[in-house]
């Protein structure tokens, strides 16, 4: 085994570990620090693909912000150590047989397909590139401009639910 | 495998590095409590070896003999790992920082970092922002309303601070043309960054207190209002090691500034063949002074009260980021 | 540092622009104006909506421009552009008196209102996986806050939730169904996937899988069985202007990226995904139609209602030609008018039920003809054309639809589609009995009915029985839209 397969291995524990906390968990302040094993997991991924630029985002949105915002909102919300909660409802046996019958035909299927890998190298200033291309009309500045009005679509929204009335 | 090159160098550099940082947030308690106590008339600590200096010494022994108390109603597992996190997330920042240029050293060609890597810039954020955690779990796992509290003020201080952090760093970032620490250090051959970016170091400067609860935005500790907030349950090595942490990031964070606004490890434009290791000499003395400036702020400046400063942050800081990033973008664009 | 402009044929995304600067608009006028003045925004976002639907016409010159492989200008976007924008202006007619009454903030509406309207009109003429995704988001989540507007009332809440946890949950099948279809093609351009289904023999299972997942995803969106169990709530609690707005433009989007993926880029694939979208279709006009049958409240049978049409309009999706496209397309078209306008009836109803709300349930509507006689003859057409009753819009459009389902060769389709019908006129013509034949109580608030509101009701009742008995320049502009989209 290689470095990279041990590393990607321990990878894998933590993001798919986190995701299996986050959903067991009692506790939902735990859960959400599982959702950061988790997400800090993905960005080792990254890393390892040499994505370092997605890497450091990943972390810096995911972890720094989106998951501190969970948790402030967990602390603002719920009592101190008592936050039990029951991650089990009474339809639970219909659910874990449609998630295990949806697991199963995926893990099927997938296992079957040949998967296309390329051999294209990582390009050096894959930063610059990455920053052209964002701006750039023959490639995503027109995603760009849309995932913008998303983010707006998400603030004015924001601000309606949470203002008082 | 290329052994030396590939892991001893590496590996003696991480050590260095390490004992250096440890050493210098532990000498930084002391030379805080000096420096206060000149500005308030004092001595200061001057018992344990000639003018104090071995008195972190004996505040570490104090600290390592302490019963080691795990209160009872915490959450015991989050609760010892929450300040192991702050200090390991300090460390961990100054693996990007070069202090000096490229050596020969032993024969070998020796860079004079721990790491070089491309998106060194967010490789800060990204470990200031996993830092923050240490604090929000210290605060939540020790049960406390207090310290809750405390972990409520650096949750919000540092989600806002750390925005206004990353917008200074933008305009960095379109003058020197990378995310590279090392190549934003070359940048600055000339002139620092200071000199270009006046502004953006002044609101960098504030941010990175803010992000580091230091004086004046110590909010999240205030003994008189939140009894030390989130680190009202800890003693002994634990409380030590959130001590030495802030500390140690005192002296990270003066790093940060000496490398990207005040030239690094470069002179500025005056005497270009110099010894390499004379610029090694210059980045400890530029920390100093940064450092020097973190006391000197703690001692002048009263704490801000903390609704205040939120709306510092959201209402005046922000756009005045935005300001600077969109003239530096326009300067950059149109000269 | 050389900074060039990037050269950006803005014409192409003009009504888009042109919607959401009016958006804009209306957030900068609510905070300069007085709140006594506040329902003139509907009038500001009511020329954006009228300036956007010109403009999509006036672009409609054959040309069909796109921008490099994200969004698309062509008959298709703009055929559907017209529907949503109907809807919206609609919508905006219907909330004159409505908001005020019921107390949302104008403000915020309108701007939410406007923002979906553009995610969905984006939508229809996004040709990438990542501007769908986008669009479908952006529409997505204005539709969250909009059905929970209504702060007053505890229903809303509830269905905003809900509708925001299971729309999170079809965002996702429908996000890995791209990842997966991504994992293959190596491209998220319809076009590019189109090139890569056609080069394999054996259709790939990644292909397969993320097609399935992507229509499970967009199933939730039009609520198709068996992903529509949020549907009922989510009609009954919003403000009933928001469901009229949504019942309509979230399908119409919905539908029109899910035909351009099905028809489009997996064009190839016939073979798999027809039977089950047939099947799909088949349930899902059943079981809203079954479901309808036993409501008491309009608003939750107008919802099972809004299920059945999801069925029928897919059967045109499901026969897989050209015929089935146009018919989708005019089916869209006449259901925008029709549905809208039921729910406009039930908004004008609520109106005499003074503070207390309702004017929801079928004993509410008892002798409605009586008092309101306008209201009541439009309420029997929208239920008749609804019903597929002829000559009205809604028979034609379902027609059209299992006209094509015959000639794909899906005959049990049709039958299916056919009895359903005869079904369902059962639980439509219970309302217009109940208008008509049954005593009802006087009105608690002698009100009269506002005037935006009449004239949109008006509108579109003339207009599904002028495209009932002349239906000639639409079903053109809709065979032209759909050749545009399959090539002609």
């Amino acid at each position: 085994m290689t470095v990279s397969q041990v590393v990607f291995i321990l990878l894998s524990i933590a993001a798919l570990g986190g995701a299996l906390g986050v959903v067991f968990a009692r506790n939902l302040f735990r859960a959400a620090l599982a959702l950061v094993l988790s997400f800090v997991g993905v960005a080792g991924f990254y890393v390892l693909l040499e994505a370092e630029f997605l890497a450091m985002v990943q972390i810096l949105v995911y972890v720094g912000a989106i998951a501190i915002l969970i948790i402030f909102a967990i602390m603002l919300s719920r009592r101190m150590m008592s936050s039990e909660t029951q991650p089990w409802n009474e339809q639970w046996v219909g659910a874990v047989v449609v998630a295990a019958a949806l697991f199963a035909a995926l893990v099927f299927i997938l296992s079957r397909v040949d998967w296309p890998a390329t051999e294209a190298q990582v390009p050096a200033d894959s930063i610059s590139q990455l920053g052209q291309a964002l701006v750039s009309p023959d490639f995503y500045v027109l995603p760009f401009e849309v995932a913008s009005v998303l983010l707006l679509v998400a603030l004015v929204g924001a601000v309606i639910i949470a203002r008082e009335q | 495998m290329d052994w030396v090159a590939d892991f001893w160098i590496p590996l003696i550099k991480a050590v260095v590095v390490v004992l250096v940082l440890l050493l210098g947030g532990a000498y930084m308690t002391w030379g805080e409590r000096k420096i206060c106590a000149r500005f308030q008339v004092r001595y200061g600590p001057n018992r344990a070896g000639p003018f104090g200096i071995l008195q972190p010494l004996a505040d570490a022994v104090k600290a390592i003999f302490k019963e080691e108390i795990v209160p009872n109603h915490v959450d015991k597992i989050i609760y010892v790992m929450a300040p192991g996190i702050s200090f390991a997330a300090v460390l961990i920042t100054f693996a990007v920082i070069p202090f000096g240029p490229e050596v020969d050293l032993f024969g070998q060609r020796v860079g004079l970092w721990v790491g070089d890597i491309e998106v060194g810039l967010l490789f800060l954020l990204a470990i200031a922002a996993l830092g923050s955690y240490g604090i929000v779990l210290g605060g939540w796992s020790s049960n406390n309303k207090y310290s809750l509290l405390g972990a409520l003020r650096a949750a919000a201080q540092m989600i806002s601070y750390e925005l206004i952090l990353g917008i200074s760093l933008l305009a960095v970032v379109l003058l020197a043309g990378s995310l590279n620490l090392r190549e934003i250090v070359d940048f600055q051959g000339t002139w620092p960054l200071l000199v270009l970016q006046p502004l953006g170091f002044l609101i960098f400067l504030i941010a990175i207190l803010a992000e580091s609860n230091r004086s004046p935005f110590d909010l999240p500790e205030t003994e008189n209002e939140l009894v030390s907030g989130f680190m009202t349950e800890y003693g002994g090595i634990k409380f030590a090691l959130y001590f030495i942490a802030e500390y140690t990031a005192m002296v990270v964070n003066s790093a940060i500034v000496v490398t990207i606004f005040l030239g690094g490890w470069k002179w500025p434009a005056l005497i270009s063949d110099l010894h390499p290791l004379a610029g090694v000499g210059l980045f400890l003395a530029k920390v100093l002074f940064v450092l020097f400036l973190y006391v000197w702020i703690r001692a002048s400046i009263p704490r801000v009260r903390f609704d205040k400063f939120m709306r510092f942050s959201w209402k005046f800081m922000l756009p005045l980021a935005f300001v600077n990033l969109l003239a530096t973008a326009a300067v950059v664009a149109f000269l | 540092m050389e900074i060039s402009l990037p050269t950006f044929d803005f014409l192409v995304v003009a009504p888009e622009i042109v919607v959401l600067i009016t958006a804009l608009l209306v957030m900068v006028v609510d905070m300069v104006i007085g709140r006594e003045q506040k329902g003139r925004l509907a009038w500001v976002a009511l020329v954006g909506v009228l300036a956007a639907g010109a403009l999509s016409y006036y672009l409609w010159d054959g040309s069909d421009p796109a921008l490099h492989d994200m969004l698309a200008a062509d008959g298709y976007a703009l055929f559907l552009n017209l529907a949503i924008l109907v809807a919206a202006a609609l919508a905006i007619l219907f909330s004159l008196e409505y908001t005020g009454r019921v107390g949302l903030a104008q403000g915020e509406y309108y701007t939410l209102l406007l923002l979906s309207t553009a995610g969905m009109m984006l939508m229809a003429a996004a040709i990438n996986l990542m501007t769908i995704f986008l669009a479908l988001e952006i529409l997505s989540i204005s539709l969250y806050v909009l059905v929970g507007l209504n702060r007053a009332e505890r229903r809303s809440a509830e269905a905003a939730l809900k509708y925001f946890v299971l729309g999170a949950f079809a965002s996702g099948f429908l996000l890995y169904g791209m990842a997966l279809i991504y994992g293959q093609a190596g491209t998220t351009s319809l076009a590019g996937i189109r090139a890569a289904v056609q080069a394999g023999g054996e259709p790939s299972a990644l292909l397969l899988v993320g097609l399935g997942l992507m229509i499970a995803g967009f199933g939730f969106k039009v609520a198709l069985v068996p992903f529509q169990m949020w549907t009922p709530d989510v009609y009954q609690g919003a403000p009933t202007s928001v469901t009229a707005f949504m019942s309509v433009g979230a399908k119409v989007a919905g539908f029109a990226a899910l035909g351009r993926v099905a028809l489009y880029a997996f064009g190839d694939l016939q073979g798999d995904w027809r039977w089950v979208l047939a099947v799909l279709s088949a349930l899902t006009m059943t079981v809203g139609n079954l479901a309808a049958l036993r409501q008491a409240n309009l608003k939750r049978m107008l919802a099972y209602s809004s299920i059945a049409h999801a069925g029928y309009a897919l059967a045109g999706l499901a026969a897989g030609n050209a015929q089935g496209t146009s018919g989708l397309l005019f089916y869209l078209f006449a259901y925008a008018f029709m549905n809208a306008g039921a729910f406009a009836i039930i908004i004008a109803a609520g109106r005499f039920e003074g503070a207390t709300g309702g004017g929801e349930t079928l004993d509410d509507f008892a002798g409605l003809a009586a008092r309101k006689p306008g209201l009541a003859v439009a309420m029997a057409l929208f239920m008749l054309s609804l019903a597929g009753v002829p000559p009205l819009a809604g028979f034609l459009a379902k027609l059209y639809v299992f006209g094509a389902a015959v000639r794909g060769g899906l005959i049990w389709l049709a039958v299916f589609g056919v009895v359903n019908s005869v079904i369902s006129a059962y639980y439509y013509l219970r309302v217009v009995v109940s208008m008509y034949m049954r005593e009802g109580r006087p009105a608690a608030v002698p009100a009269p009915v506002c005037a935006g509101l009449q004239v949109g009701v008006a509108l579109a009742a003339v207009a599904i029985v002028l495209l009932g008995l002349w239906p000639g320049p639409i079903v053109d502009l809709a065979r032209v839209a759909a050749l545009a989209l399959l090539g002609g």
